[in-house]
């Protein structure tokens, strides 16, 4: 199947929306979705940022990586990732990090096909969060500047 | 005993570079440190930095033996959850070892989660090692949950030869 990959621009946004919600869908979260949104012919996207590393430096973390189902298994999500990858190494990005949720088999596969190593699994890290009334809680008590 | 926390300068990058060395030395993990007080000050200080940073300093009569006033640190970034909004991540937390136990630690902690907040995030996020409980034990007390405890997220991660191929057109 012929396709492409490009940048998103704003007027994306409303399908990107609506991918989000179907992401959330598959990954069994829609209570955690948020941000509101609602024909097509795009039927993927990744939404990336830069972040660092303070030992390696200058990274790209994957937020999301999505394909729709019925366009799965022609390469789409491979050709995605490829995107990022690329785009992060013009930037001197020297890591790709993402998360996954330890039930999701065809995306561990998937991602440990690519070279991806599990660091939850090999080296013990764990994901924290502060929100909702916590993180009010935790800001509260900032000294004054 | 007596501290300030302010924003980080890119003459902090010196004392920086140098915690976190002592970090990662804390950390045990077989990671060599790459990044350079220069890399700082490139990759924090230039027009779209990749990341942010708070500065825990005591007065002059309180600096180490080797003579550093600048004794803790946090280095954060903004990122962004897809569900919830915009994010905050705190990419490290250091006070010198002879520092802690007296609420600095806490202090720069508060004042990454006081900035995120000013900037509209919903979220702190940060990550630990498993065998480290006395940072488990800081953080859940202050209110975190361990989201990949409880949802099941694993840090997952492309680099070196991995990334090169990845990247290929």
């Amino acid at each position: 199947m012929h396709f492409k990959v490009r940048p998103a621009a704003k007027e994306d946004c409303k399908e990107i929306s609506r991918m989000i919600m179907e992401l959330a869908v598959f990954e069994k979260m829609t209570d955690q979705v948020k941000i509101t949104h609602e024909g097509f012919t795009v039927v993927g996207y990744a939404l990336y940022f830069y972040i660092y590393s303070t030992w390696k430096g200058r990274s790209v973390f994957l937020e999301d990586l999505y394909v729709m189902e019925e366009f799965r298994g022609k390469g789409i999500g491979k050709g995605l990732m490829n995107k990022v990858a690329e785009v992060g190494k013009k930037k001197q990005c020297v890591r790709l990090q993402l998360s996954v949720l330890d039930w999701n088999t065809p995306s561990r596969d998937f991602y440990a096909a690519k070279g991806a190593q599990d660091l939850t699994a090999s080296e013990g890290w764990h994901l924290l969060r502060f929100d909702g009334r916590d993180l009010d809680n935790l800001a509260n008590e900032a000294p004054e500047d | 005993m007596d501290y300030s926390i302010r924003a980080a300068n890119v003459e902090d990058c010196k004392d920086i570079a140098r915690m976190i060395v002592e970090l990662s030395e804390y950390e045990k993990v077989s990671e060599h440190v790459k990044v350079t007080q220069r890399d700082l000050e490139q990759d924090g200080f230039s027009k779209n930095p990749f990341f942010h940073g708070i500065v825990a300093e005591v007065p002059e009569q309180h600096k180490t033996k080797d003579g550093h006033t600048k004794i803790g640190y946090a280095l954060y970034f903004y990122s962004y959850s897809s569900w919830s909004g915009r994010a905050v991540y705190m990419e490290d937390l250091y006070v010198m070892p002879e520092f802690r136990g007296k609420g600095i630690g806490k202090a720069l902690m508060s004042k990454v989660a006081q900035l995120g907040l000013a900037a509209g995030c919903n979220q702190l996020n940060f990550t630990v090692l498993d065998w480290n409980k006395q940072s488990l034990d800081f953080y859940f007390s202050q209110g975190s949950v361990d989201v990949t405890t409880s949802m099941g997220y694993h840090v997952m991660r492309c680099e070196g030869e991995a990334l090169e191929h990845l990247a290929q057109p």
